[in-house]
């Protein structure tokens, strides 16, 4: 395709200066956040500082929401979410496809109509459920409703997955003896990794966003997901000065833009299939 | 694809003797996914039609939380910014994702040009609302540049007037969507086969003519996900006004889901909450619905 110089300037022109326009609240951010809390000044917000105070802004918010305890729970609901959540659909796609369940399609309906309705239908019954049971601000808790939640999305792409997987292979493991789980465990779930990860990256990312259910289901420092602890950070700053807030901000955000800029294309398909 | 694996004859279907086994290895998942969405899902209906404070048992009370939205100011204010929500988040972002993905399509360095776009999408809503809270404070970034720039809006305090509020968060999402958005239409672009655009341009169709006759349609189906996308996020918009100004000043910058949040989680009235949280649902399936049979039609016609 010939394109005149014209265009080809007036193209990466608009694109550019667009661009720019979008990187004014990232420049903000970082230089405001690596600003010393003392020298932070509502008429200078736009000029960076000399001296480099972002770990010192980071450990005020340490402190005073605890954000390194925030961040290890965190980790450890994005990851134990999906990753249980990706077994148990990679199971639920396996019996659905590969052994045939009686009336299978409407299984798979029952598991991915979990996913049609808002959030919020779901926050006050699991709130007194949670403190009935004991399961309030409690990290269990927290991962239960993680892995619930990401459930649909991995059975519906396993379900997707395993139907173009030649079903001989079933058939001859099945007459060589295997037992079904073996067969699950040794081909099909090793099989479905690629798939599995993908899957995995955007529920990570899903769950490491998320502040309604730690909102809803969390209240201690040690137990509440990190965007919840930002979000309490920020509630009426919280005593907290501007960079302090930004400085928490920008590194809460750090995992998942490092997690999105390496897995762009696959979020954009993650997206379309099935939004969560 | 495998016909004969993904339909096999009725009567081989359980032989290999699998049939009890695939209830187990279906029982995780659909217990996890009854007791955690499905039960609370149930219960929230019920509740809508009680009056519940958490300690007393639910009275019920059928549609008396219903006729109350009548003459709750809140709830009139909180469906009108859902609606500001709707409309700015399904026109603006789009239009300028749409813009963004003609624009880098195909180019040296696209790439490149499109990163500043994305980078605001791997924010979470929290983020977000800190990042813009902090840009829209009073005599902040914003009104320095709106000075700078000589535009109307300088002296205006974005957070604390309405419907100024509920604008400038529209705008701050835009800022994080429209990169998503680029992303998806360029998927669609990528898709469009070469034949049709190859003899539109024999033809002599070019820019504007091009876009409007031969891409546009093209791109019809993937226009409808992108918008049924954001129209159904929109209706649920709750993270970014959270944190940006929790509803307030007062509760003029609340929407369905902050509405509902508070009344539930700070008033414990379980019941109320419930049947603000029920309208949501119905309003979302009821607009997905609409939409999609008017996206449908719209089709039927271009046929």
């Amino acid at each position: 395709m010939k394109e005149s110089r014209l265009g080809w300037l007036a193209r990466r022109g608009t694109l550019a200066v667009l661009g720019l326009v979008w990187l004014i609240p990232v420049y903000l951010l970082l230089v405001n956040a690596i600003k010393p809390t003392a020298s932070y000044d509502t008429d200078k917000i736009w000029v960076p500082d000399k001296s480099f105070g972002l770990f010192t802004n980071l450990r005020e918010a340490w402190t005073s929401v605890g954000l390194g305890e925030s961040i290890a729970s965190t980790a450890l609901y994005s990851v134990t979410g999906p990753a249980l959540a990706v077994v148990i659909g990679a199971m639920a796609g396996y019996a659905i496809v590969v052994l045939r369940l009686r009336a299978g399609f409407w299984w798979f309906l029952l598991l991915f109509g979990g996913t049609v309705f808002p959030t919020q239908m779901l926050l006050i019954p699991l709130f007194l459920g949670y403190s009935w049971a004991d399961l309030y601000d409690r990290r269990f808790g927290l991962v239960l409703v993680y892995t619930a939640v990401s459930i649909p999305l991995a059975a519906f792409v396993m379900r997707n997955f395993f139907t173009g997987v030649a079903y001989e292979m079933f058939e001859a493991a099945r007459v060589e003896g295997a037992s079904t789980w073996h067969i699950f465990r040794k081909i099909y779930f090793p099989l479905a990794l690629p798939a599995l990860g993908a899957v995995f990256i955007l529920e990570f990312a899903f769950i490491w966003n998320d502040l309604l259910f730690g909102l809803t289901l969390s209240q201690s420092d040690p137990v509440r997901p990190v965007m919840t602890a930002l979000s309490a950070l920020s509630s009426a700053y919280a005593g907290s000065s501007v960079p302090v807030l930004l400085a928490a901000g920008l590194v809460m955000s750090l995992p998942t833009v490092a997690v999105f800029l390496a897995a762009q294309r696959m979020f954009a398909r993650g997206l379309a299939l099935g939004q969560f | 694809m495998t016909a004969t694996a993904s339909t096999p004859a009725k009567g081989r279907k359980r032989s290999l003797g699998t049939g009890w086994s695939a209830l187990g290895f279906i029982s995780p998942a659909v217990l996890v996914v009854a007791a955690l969405l499905y039960a609370p899902f149930l219960y929230t209906v019920f509740y809508s039609f009680t009056d519940y404070d958490g300690l007393t048992s639910p009275k019920w009370v059928a549609l008396d939380n219903f006729k109350k939205f009548l003459d709750d100011p809140a709830l009139t204010t909180s469906i009108r910014n859902t609606l500001f929500w709707v409309v700015g988040t399904t026109i603006v972002p789009v239009a300028i994702g749409l813009l963004i993905a003609l624009l880098s399509f195909g180019i040296k360095g696209g790439t490149l040009l499109r990163l500043p776009f994305m980078l605001p999408y791997a924010l979470s809503g929290a983020g977000l609302g800190v990042i813009w809270g902090f840009i829209l404070q009073s005599d902040g970034a914003a009104n320095d540049l709106l000075r700078f720039l000589h535009l109307p809006g300088a002296d205006i305090s974005f957070l604390q007037q309405a419907p100024y509020n509920t604008i400038a968060m529209i705008v701050a999402m835009t800022w994080q969507q429209s990169g998503v958005n680029a992303l998806l239409f360029l998927v669609g672009l990528q898709s469009i086969p070469t034949p049709p655009l190859e003899a539109a341009r024999i033809d002599g169709a070019s820019g504007w003519r091009m876009f409007r006759h031969i891409t546009w349609p093209l791109l019809a189906p993937l226009t409808t996900v992108v918008v049924g996308l954001s129209l159904v996020a929109s209706l649920k918009t709750f993270d970014i006004v959270w944190v940006t100004t929790q509803g307030g000043p007062g509760r003029s910058s609340e929407t369905l889901a902050v509405t509902m949040y508070r009344d539930a989680f700070v008033s414990s009235d379980y019941g109320y909450g419930s049947a603000v949280a029920l309208v949501l649902t119905l309003v979302t399936g009821a607009v997905t619905i609409a939409y999609l049979r008017f996206q449908i039609r719209g089709q039927e016609k271009l046929r």
